[in-house]
């Protein structure tokens, strides 16, 4: 086949980026650990208030300002709401819906996952400034989507 | 065949075997301004995701 010389350079240069996108992403993933924010694990959606560790939901201190924080999603809401934490702290939310698709997304930081119910969603973020974060359901859930969301607190302990 | 005049004949003698290739620098211009805005974009992206983590 016939190519012209010019459409050989555009043909390497596309294949190039492409293969040079992909590499980046792999060792992002792989080396450097930023997964995308989801998970395997399942739960039957109708026992999340029996299944650990949904059975007592809230924040739980595991390493030196490192939290996990684990939330249920619902129509129209986030519980346990308003948490609060120290800033430069870093949280592990692991989050699943309790009846239909939600949304968790914080504004202005990676945090955006589907909550789907029978699945656990989890995502890892580090809040170094300190301030009120909104977290809001970006999935259309039902009648009162638009006041689904709740407020993570990060609380600058050194000005208090 | 009538021969006519002012009408042009095809060359049977020499026949067009190879077409000339017709020029491609606007295309390839074209082609590598786009390549470089979706490249620009793709990192713009990307630095805005590793800087938010």
């Amino acid at each position: 086949m016939h190519l012209h010389r010019y459409e050989k350079m555009w043909l390497m240069f596309g294949g190039g980026a492409l293969l040079l996108f992909v590499i980046i992403l792999t060792v992002n993933a792989y080396a450097m650990g930023n997964m995308p924010p989801s998970h395997m694990q399942m739960i039957e959606p109708s026992k999340v208030d029996e299944t650990p560790p949904f059975d007592k939901p809230g924040l739980r201190q595991i390493g030196e300002n490192e939290y996990e924080l684990v939330m249920t999603s619902f129509v129209f809401g986030y519980a346990p709401a308003n948490v609060e934490i120290p800033a430069g702290a870093t949280v592990h939310f692991i989050v699943t819906s309790k009846d239909v698709v939600h949304g968790f997304q914080i504004p202005g930081t990676n945090v955006n996952t589907m909550v789907l119910p029978g699945h656990i969603s989890r995502v890892t973020q580090t809040f170094a400034e300190p301030g009120e974060y909104l977290i809001l359901c970006n999935e259309y859930c039902g009648a009162g989507h638009h006041v689904m969301a709740t407020k993570l607190i990060v609380a600058d302990e050194g000005k208090e | 065949m009538v021969v006519q005049p002012g009408i042009p004949q095809p060359d049977r003698q020499h026949p067009q075997t190879e077409r000339k290739d017709s020029s491609l620098k606007g295309t390839f211009a074209a082609v590598l301004l786009l390549g470089a805005f979706i490249v620009v974009c793709w990192f713009a992206v990307f630095s805005l995701f590793v800087s938010r983590g």
